[in-house]
């Protein structure tokens, strides 16, 4: 039977929002895997997260370009960890790894893997500690012609003695010079320092004197582990000091005392910031050694020669192709086998060629990783590194080689392991916690509104089952994961989506206070309530919104669910909850005022009316 | 009158009659949420807060409590540390109770190494249950919490921006920055509150203040709603003044906000409950503290901050003194007569009767409502009815 034109008919409504709840429901049973459980977070499955903040060393944010390179090579390296279903997810500029399950130890290893480049060591390397370093060589897996001269002039022209280089400061990265080779005691002979390692700064060491006219550097307190705390200002220092360009142009014995006043930091400021195009003062991983580095790449100036590799590999590692790990064919040990790509294999028999019997670096990160020794030039494209490796580190440094070039330097943020016990535990207190919260909220309807109140129920029941479909939906969709963060979101929008109910319950009171009848009350106190719930919602969403565009971490996941609640607490509030009151208000038995819980409403209102009408027969008694 | 005299506070509350005179009182308000507010500045500026390992750094390792030989102590925890690392850790404690109490070590940072290492040592020493695999840790950089707080400040002045905007356009001026004014507030009274609690501040905390926003914000725009409502119309009015009018409306709306803060913090009580108790699970907990904070202050801002600024600046334009000036020019009027007569007395206790002034608007729209439903629905409407609704609006279509 139609009711009468111009009322609401709740069964539509109602019929809308069962609709809507089949459809979810259907795309939750036979699309995807069919399974009806949302997608958890690590917190509350157990796992590994970590958080790789891109650090870009002018403050400058990274590109999006290479942000989504770095997503791709460091998911490459996830798979290649071998656990099932890790994720790495883009948020803003940081990267969010997930490891599910307990097995995901080394995924807090991969924020390290970052840029890294080919460096030739100038001098000798300079331990550290007193335990010398163990001397790594490397044996050419390709021969060619040996000519083991180097390249260009070499005029020694820096100044005699413990040069003064006071003199020569120069704003520019100095001409380079190819005197060093000369110079250069067999890499493999010496650990012997010429300067001893904690001697005071030598007053003429070249870069520990050299503050530039512009910025103020205390390069003695760099040498000795001290930075500022600003981190760009730290990156600054270390370069002022640590990249100076004169290193590369100095006598052996200069460049010593300059390795010898250099301290291995505890923490590196300059960790993925180097200059690829100045030298670099640094140590191994270990910190156990010292080292100075030739550029990566000659000045911009053409005042070096496009075939001078005599300083400059100009490799990086985007020119490795591949790099595998094994055993050493000719003994016992591991080794590392390399090839490079396009035109890398062919610098590579240049640098190789043009430096003999010299050293050269695998600097990862501004670390050196391996410094192996150039035994005959390597051409070909393929190289072996050999060494006194176990089976794990040629393992580790293959993997190194093979992805550790990132267009981006990254620094691990936030490394977490959660367990799954501990998941567990959170998981079932975020559940109790959202019980109890329920309970009570129940208790309090029924208790104020009474009929009103299971309609309250039943409106949160309903919801709550939308926000559950929603919730693996958008798992599987969206690889949404829902995480203690998440959690709460829920249980603080149960507030709001009840409130929805509290303003419409409320107005329908005022209007049964103004005398009108249960019936007559709703579609009036429906129209008022309706603007109210709108734009408080509207703000609440916003705040969500706005949450969820802008922050980071795990905050995402609370904006998500309460701004995903507001919405769908609108959906309840429109489809169930009002066509229900309405339905309510046309059946006689039902809008009691007694059971409707408004029957203090009515008594106000009768109140009030027998008081001014006490009122006007007193004035007529008077 | 001794008849509403006799309706307790409880009833007073119920029906909403503009009993309270808040709007009225409005400088005593002031000085009390002032005074709060000079506390809470005071206990954020001396005290300070107490930063989570999020903004400080460091590893953070997290375990069972219980072994199958009874229970692990923090002194064997910290030994077992040491052993392993060869420092102190900076701190040791067991949160929450019987089967899900754990324990956390914080120490300086710490390399995936050592973390391991120290896994393993602390399963070797104790023997937690579920071994080593139920041993969680987590290392943060130092700058990873004031990343998110610097995103939170973004987050905060888009926010305020947006909601200025909306506010502004949705109601008038003087109530959107009202509604800031009594958000700002929220906002510092619920820092000051974690101050003085000193509970740990995670990432979470600052970003359970944000959402605070939305929740006073939500709060404030129920009572403006109705305070909107009651004023429409008002300057053609000498029945009350906008400060009574918005008295009223506050009235109106306080068994609604009360009924609404306490479901909303309701659930959040059980949280904290939760969080606190039995897990010492960090994001609930701290999310909890922020969110039951906000809920209450945010409540109360909305009925002692928020709308009487806005009467005191909607009071500054002229156009609303002069009314004043009417409604009190009539009142004085009426009190000279009731001199004689005591009979209207009733006027001045500031309107009893709860009434709303926008029937008219209301009325339009109930009939556009029916319209629509009737336009929408089965044509069963006879046409008489039909024409009778359409013949006042003179529009065919309609």
């Amino acid at each position: 039977m139609a009711p009468p034109a111009g009322q609401i008919r709740p069964a539509k409504y109602l019929g809308a929002f069962v609709l809507i709840v089949v459809a979810l429901y259907s795309l939750v049973f036979f699309t995807g895997n069919g399974k009806a459980t949302p997608k958890l977070g690590i917190d509350l499955q157990g796992g590994t997260r970590v958080t790789l903040t891109a650090r870009a060393p002018d403050g400058k944010t990274p590109s999006e370009e290479s942000l989504n390179q770095a997503r791709t090579l460091i998911e490459t390296r996830v798979n290649g960890l071998g656990v099932a279903g890790p994720e790495v997810i883009r948020d803003g500029t940081n990267l969010v790894i997930t490891v599910p399950g307990s097995d995901s130890e080394g995924a807090k290893r991969l924020g390290q893997t970052a840029k890294l480049n080919f460096r030739k060591v100038i001098g000798s390397p300079v331990p550290n500690a007193p335990e010398p370093a163990p001397s790594d060589s490397a044996t050419p897996s390709a021969s060619g012609s040996a000519v083991p001269t180097t390249t260009g002039s070499a005029a020694p022209t820096e100044s005699a003695g413990s040069a003064a280089p006071t003199t020569t400061a120069q704003g520019r990265p100095a001409p380079a010079f190819e005197a060093q080779p000369e110079t250069t005691t067999p890499p493999a002979a010496t650990t012997t320092p010429a300067a001893d390692p904690n001697a005071p700064v030598d007053p003429n060491a070249p870069a520990g004197e050299q503050p530039p006219a512009e910025s103020q550097v205390d390069c003695r307190a760099v040498f000795q582990g001290q930075y500022s705390d600003d981190p760009t200002k730290a990156i600054e220092e270390s370069r002022t000091c640590r990249q100076d360009p004169q290193l590369t142009t100095l006598d052996a014995q200069t460049v010593s005392q300059a390795l010898g006043a250099f301290t291995c930091p505890a923490v590196d400021p300059l960790i993925g910031n180097d200059d690829p195009a100045l030298p670099l003062l640094t140590c191994d991983q270990d910190r156990t050694e010292k080292y100075v580095l030739a550029p990566v790449t000659p000045p911009t100036d053409g005042s070096v020669k496009d075939d001078d590799f005599s300083l400059y590999s100009r490799l990086s590692g985007e020119d490795i192709d591949n790099a595998v790990s094994g055993t050493d064919p000719q003994g016992a040990g591991f080794v590392v086998d390399l090839t490079f790509k396009g035109e890398g294999g062919d610098k590579w028999g240049k640098f190789t060629s043009a430096n003999v019997s010299q050293q050269v670096a695998v600097v990862l990160d501004t670390q050196v990783v391996s410094a192996p020794n150039i035994n005959e030039p390597i051409l070909g494209g393929s190289t072996q590194i050999s060494g006194k490796f176990t089976q794990a580190e040629a393992n580790s440094l293959a993997n190194v080689l093979k992805y550790g070039s990132l267009p981006l330097s990254f620094e691990a943020s936030e490394a977490e392991t959660v367990s799954a016990t501990l998941g567990l535990a959170s998981l079932k207190a975020g559940l109790i916690a959202g019980g109890i919260g329920l309970a009570l909220v129940f208790v309090y309807c029924l208790f104020y509104y009474r009929l009103l109140g299971v309609l309250t129920i039943l409106s949160l029941v309903l919801s709550g089952v939308i926000v559950y479909a929603v919730l693996v939906l958008l798992g599987r969709w969206i690889g949404f994961t829902l995480d203690l963060a998440g959690i709460a979101g829920f249980i603080v929008s149960i507030g709001i989506t009840a409130d929805s109910f509290v303003v419409f319950f409320e107005r329908l009171k005022d209007e049964m206070r103004e005398g009108r009848s249960f019936r007559s009350a709703v579609p009036r106190a429906w129209v008022r309530s309706r603007r109210t719930i709108l734009s408080a919602d509207m703000v609440s969403f916003l705040a969500a919104a706005i949450l969820y565009v802008l922050a980071v971490g795990q905050v995402k996941g609370f904006a998500f669910t309460l701004g995903m609640s507001t919405v769908l607490d609108l959906v309840v509030v429109f489809l169930v909850t009002h066509p229900l009151v309405s339905m309510i208000s046309k059946s006689k038995r039902l809008s009691n005022p007694k059971l409707s819980g408004l029957g203090g409403a009515v008594q106000a209102s009768v109140d009030d009316r027998a008081l001014s009408g006490a009122k006007s027969t007193a004035v007529k008694e008077v | 009158m001794a008849e509403t005299k006799k309706r307790n506070v409880f009833q007073r509350l119920y029906v909403g009659n503009g009993a309270f005179d808040i709007v009225g009182k409005r400088k005593r308000w002031y000085l009390v949420f002032g005074l709060i507010l000079l506390i809470c500045i005071g206990s954020i500026v001396f005290r300070g807060f107490n930063l989570g390992i999020d903004f400080t750094g460091g590893t953070r390792i997290q375990m069972p409590a219980i072994s199958s030989s009874g229970t692990i102590g923090v002194e064997e925890a910290k030994e077992s540390f040491e052993k392993a690392i060869g420092k102190e850790p900076a701190a040791t404690q067991t949160v929450g109770t019987g089967d899900a109490a754990t324990i956390q070590i914080r120490s300086e940072t710490l390399n995936a190494d050592e973390v391991l290492k120290l896994k393993t040592t602390l399963n070797d020493d104790l023997q937690p249950n579920g071994g080593v695999d139920a041993i969680s840790d987590s290392a943060v950089s130092a700058s990873w919490g004031g990343e998110i707080t610097s995103q939170a400040l973004i987050a905060l002045i888009v926010f305020f921006i947006a909601v200025m905007i909306f506010l502004a356009l949705y109601f008038e001026l003087s109530m959107a920055i009202a509604a800031l004014v009594a958000v700002l507030h929220d906002v510092l009274i619920t820092a000051g509150v974690y101050s003085i609690v000193g509970f740990e501040v995670s990432p979470a905390t600052v970003i359970g203040l944000l959402t605070i926003l939305g929740f006073s914000l939500y709060d404030t725009v129920v009572v403006f709603d109705k305070v909107r409502e009651n004023t429409r119309g008002l300057l053609g009015l000498t029945r009350r003044t906008y400060g009574e009018a918005a008295n009223l409306a506050v009235n109106q709306t306080l068994m609604r906000s009360i009924n609404t803060s306490l479901i909303a913090v309701l659930p959040v009580l059980g949280l904290l409950a939760i969080g606190v108790g039995l897990l010492g699970v960090g994001t609930l907990k701290d999310l909890a503290l922020v969110q039951l904070t906000g809920i209450i202050i945010g409540a109360l801002s909305s009925i002692y901050i928020a709308t009487p600024v806005a009467v005191d600046l909607k009071m500054r334009d002229a156009r609303y003194k002069a009314q004043a000036a009417r409604v009190q020019a009539r009142r004085d009027n009426l009190a000279r007569k009731a001199a004689t007569g005591e009979a209207t007395a009733e006027v001045l206790s500031g309107g009893d009767i709860v009434e709303s002034t926008d029937d008219e608007s209301l009325q339009a729209e109930l009939r556009k409502e029916k319209a629509m439903a009737a336009a929408a629905g089965v044509p069963a409407r006879t046409g008489k009815s039909t024409d009778t609704r359409r013949r006042p609006t003179g529009k065919k279509h309609r």
